[in-house]
C-alpha cells in the first residue's frame, strides 16, 4: 500500500531545555527524529515488506514541514528504508497544529495515498492534535494511539490500549493511524505477507551503511506553502514559556512520631 | 582538507551512538567480559551483518561501502567510547593489510566475507603482538612442493581465538611475507591469553607446520618484500585505532567532568576547585589534539597517502598517550570510587594501556615520524 508518514524534528529530549526569556530557546538545540514519528515510519515499513523474502510490497514516502534543516531528518528516515521524502518549506513559529494539519490534507490530497500514518504526539509540544485533525479535514476514518495493526481485506484492525483494556478498531482505507509506543514491539505489525513466525528487533530498525548509501540517491522533494496553495495562518499564539518551578527541599523528620503526626495533621492523609 | 563529518558520516555516526547507547551499555560490557572468549557475538551480528561497520572503507568492488578512513573513523570513536566488545578493529586490521598487499584475485577472494561481517579477521604481525615491525617476525615460511609450510607462534593476536581469517606475517629468507591463514587450517592452535583489558581478548596463535597453498602469499611481488606494504598498512590500522582512543578518552572526560559537578566536598562541588578544574581543561585540551590528529590520519588514509606517512604516526603517539593520560586523570578525578571493581573508570585505564601497546608504543612512533621527516635515527 502506499503510506504517507510524517516526521517532525524536535529538539534532543535528552539534552536540556534552555530558555531565553519568555519562550525556549532551540538555537542550539541538536535535532532528531520525533521518536513517535520514528516509530510510525518502522510500522510503515513493516507494513510495506515482506521480511522473510526482502520483497517490497508498497510506497513509503516521508513528509516533513519546516526549514530546509529539516532534510537531515528526512534523510534519515530514507536511511531506514522509506522511498522517498517531501519537504514543505515553513517556518516554525508559523507552524501549529491546525497549520500543520491543512498542510498535511494538502500533501494528502496531491499523493493520495492508501495510508496516512503518524506518531501520536510529537515530544517538543506534546499536543496530540494533528493526527486528529487531519482525519477531521479529509474525512478520514481515524484510528489514534496504535498498539497493534493488522492488515486484512476490509482495511487494517487497530489495536489501541485504554484503561480499560484494549479496543479493537477496524478501518476502511483511506485512513489515518496514530502509532503508540508498542507499535515496535517484535510482533507489532501484520501485514499477512512477512510470516507470522517472523519477530522483528524490538524498535525502529537502525540505518545500515547501505541504506545511509542507498539514501543518498533517492529523492527529498521540495514545495512552497505557495505550490500547495495553503496559507500556515497559524491561529494560535505561544504567550509565554517558562520553566517548571525547581524542587523544594524536603522536611526531616526526627522519629516514626513526628512523621505520622506530619502525615495526620499537615498532610492529612492519615 | 575538509575534516568536519559529511552528512552521512555524521548520520553514521549518531545511528553508531545510539545502537551502541542501547546494546553495549554498561551491562552488556561486563557481561562480554564475562565470557572466556569475551565476545559479544549479538552485537557483532548486528553491526557486522546488519549494519555493514566491517565493510566501511573497503572498496565497493570488494563487498563494502567505500566510505573511507574519516567513517570509519566515526565509527570506531564511538566503538571506544562504549568499550564495545566486538572484533571491529582486528576485523580492519587483517582487510587492509589483505587490500594493501594482496593481489586483485586475493582481494577478491578474501574482502567480501570481511566486509560483509560474515567472517572475523585478526592479523598477526610481531611474534609476541605490539609493533608492526619486521624486526619483530620470527614465524617461519618455506615452500616445499608448490605449498607454503608455516611454523613458529604469535602471541598478543587481537580476537585471534574468533578469527576465521588471520594474516599472519612470516620470514621468508631475508625479508618477511604476509600469508592468509584461515582460522581453522590444520595445525593452528589458539588459546586466549590472560589480559589486562577484558574488554578485548588477545590470543596466542601457534602454527604447527601448517601448510597453505601457494596463493595464500599475498601480493606476487617477490619473496619477502612485503616491508613495505606493512608500513603502510600500519599507518592506516593506526589511524583507525586511533580514533577508537579518541572516543575512550572522550567518555572519560564527560565521566570525569559529570562526577566534578555533583560531587561535593567541603560543602561544594568538587568541579569548583581548581585542583579540579585545571585537570579537566587539560584533558580538554588533550583529547581535541587527540581528536584532530586521529581525523587527520583517517581523511589522509583514503585521500593523501604522501600525508599519512606523517598524519599516522602522529596520530597513534598522540592518541595513545592521551587516552592514558585521560584515563590516569579520571580515576583521580573520581577519588575512592575511581578505584573500585563496579566503576567503569578501571575498564577505559585498562584498554588505555592495552591500546597504547597494540602497534608500537608513542615513542616508537615518534621515532618512525622522526625518521620519515629526516631528524635522524636508524
Amino acid at each position: 500500500m502506499k503510506i504517507l508518514v510524517t516526521v517532525k524534528r524536535v529538539p534532543d529530549p535528552e539534552q536540556k531545555v534552555k530558555f531565553k526569556g519568555t519562550s525556549v530557546d532551540v538555537s542550539a538545540a541538536n535535532w532528531v527524529i520525533n521518536a513517535f514519528d520514528e516509530y510510525a515510519i518502522e510500522a510503515a515499513l513493516r507494513l510495506n515488506e515482506n521480511a522473510a523474502t526482502g520483497e517490497k510490497l508498497g510506497e513509503t514516502i516521508a513528509l516533513s514541514i519546516g526549514p530546509k534543516d529539516v532534510s537531515q531528518q528526512l534523510r534519515s528516515a530514507l536511511a531506514m528504508g522509506a522511498d522517498r521524502a517531501i519537504l514543505v518549506g515553513g517556518a516554525d513559529e508559523e507552524l501549529d497544529s491546525f497549520a500543520v494539519a491543512r498542510i498535511v490534507k494538502a500533501v494528502v490530497e496531491r499523493e493520495k495515498p492508501d495510508l496516512l500514518l503518524m506518531g501520536k504526539l510529537a515530544t517538543d509540544g506534546e499536543a496530540s492534535q494533528v493526527p486528529q485533525l487531519c482525519a477531521a479535514l479529509l474525512d478520514w476514518p481515524q484510528a489514534t494511539f496504535a498498539a497493534q495493526i493488522t492488515a486484512n481485506a476490509e482495511g487494517l484492525e487497530v489495536k489501541r490500549e485504554v484503561d480499560t483494556g484494549i479496543e479493537v478498531k477496524q478501518v476502511k482505507l483511506p485512513a489515518v493511524v496514530s502509532v503508540d509506543l508498542r507499535i515496535i514491539s517484535p510482533t507489532a505489525v501484520v501485514n499477512g505477507k512477512t510470516p507470522a513466525t517472523h519477530a522483528y528487533q524490538e524498535g525502529p530498525r537502525y540505518a545500515s551503511l547501505k541504506g545511509i548509501m542507498a539514501a543518498k540517491k533517492k529523492e527529498i522533494k521540495e514545495i512552497s506553502l505557495a505550490d500547495l496553495g495553503v496559507k500556515a495562518a497559524p491561529v494560535t499564539k505561544l504567550v509565554s514559556a517558562e520553566p517548571p518551578a525547581g524542587r523544594k527541599a524536603g522536611v526531616k523528620v526526627k522519629d516514626v512520631a513526628e512523621l505520622v503526626s506530619k502525615l495526620k495533621n499537615e498532610a492529612k492523609v492519615l | 582538507m575538509d575534516l568536519a563529518l559529511s552528512a552521512d558520516e555524521e548520520e553514521l555516526r549518531r545511528g553508531a551512538r545510539r545502537v551502541l547507547g542501547e546494546r553495549s551499555g554498561a551491562k552488556q560490557v561486563r557481561a562480554a567480559m564475562a565470557r572466556e572468549d569475551g565476545h559479544d557475538a549479538e552485537l557483532w551480528r548486528l553491526c557486522a551483518r546488519e549494519l555493514g561497520w566491517a565493510g566501511l572503507a573497503i572498496g565497493e568492488a570488494q563487498g563494502g561501502v567505500g566510505m573511507g578512513g574519516v567513517a570509519l573513523a566515526a565509527v570506531l570513536e564511538e566503538c571506544g567510547r562504549a568499550l564495545a566488545c566486538v572484533p571491529l578493529l582486528p576485523t580492519v586490521m587483517a582487510a587492509t593489510l589483505l587490500d594493501v598487499a594482496g593481489t586483485a584475485a586475493q582481494r577478491a577472494e578474501w574482502l567480501p566475507a570481511l566486509a560483509e561481517g560474515a567472517a572475523i579477521g585478526a592479523a598477526a604481525v610481531a611474534d609476541t603482538g605490539g609493533a608492526w615491525d619486521v624486526a619483530g617476525v620470527g614465524v617461519s615460511a618455506r615452500l616445499e612442493n608448490g605449498a607454503w609450510v608455516l611454523s613458529g607462534r604469535k602471541a598478543g593476536v587481537v580476537a585471534g581465538h574468533l578469527a576465521d581469517v588471520l594474516v599472519v606475517a612470516a620470514r621468508v629468507g631475508k625479508g618477511v611475507d604476509l600469508f592468509v591463514v584461515p582460522g581453522a587450517a590444520p595445525g593452528v592452535e589458539r588459546r586466549v591469553m590472560p589480559t589486562l583489558d577484558a574488554t578485548r581478548r588477545i590470543a596466542e596463535v601457534t602454527l604447527n607446520q601448517v601448510r597453505l597453498p601457494a596463493s595464500a602469499r599475498l601480493g606476487d611481488a617477490g619473496e619477502g618484500e612485503a616491508g613495505a606494504a606493512l608500513e603502510r598498512a600500519l599507518d592506516i590500522v593506526g589511524a583507525a585505532l586511533a580514533a577508537e582512543q579518541l572516543g575512550g578518552a572522550e567518555r572519560c572526560l564527560e565521566l570525569s567532568v559529570e562526577y566534578a559537578k555533583v560531587r561535593v566536598q567541603f560543602g561544594r562541588a568538587i568541579g569548583s576547585f581548581q585542583a579540579i578544574k585545571h585537570r579537566c581543561a587539560d584533558m580538554l585540551v588533550a583529547v581535541e589534539a587527540a581528536r584532530s590528529a586521529a581525523y587527520w590520519a583517517g581523511w589522509a588514509a583514503s585521500h593523501a597517502p604522501a600525508e599519512l606517512l606523517h598524519a599516522g604516526p602522529l596520530a597513534m603517539a598522540t592518541a595513545s598517550e592521551t587516552f592514558f593520560d585521560v584515563a590516569a586523570e579520571t580515576i583521580q578525578v573520581h577519588g575512592g570510587i575511581g578505584f573500585t571493581w563496579e566503576h567503569e573508570a578501571h575498564l577505559y585505564f585498562k584498554r588505555a594501556r592495552a591500546s597504547a601497546a597494540l602497534l608500537g608504543d608513542a615513542s616508537w612512533q615518534r621515532e618512525r615520524l622522526a625518521r620519515r621527516l629526516g631528524l635522524g635515527g636508524q
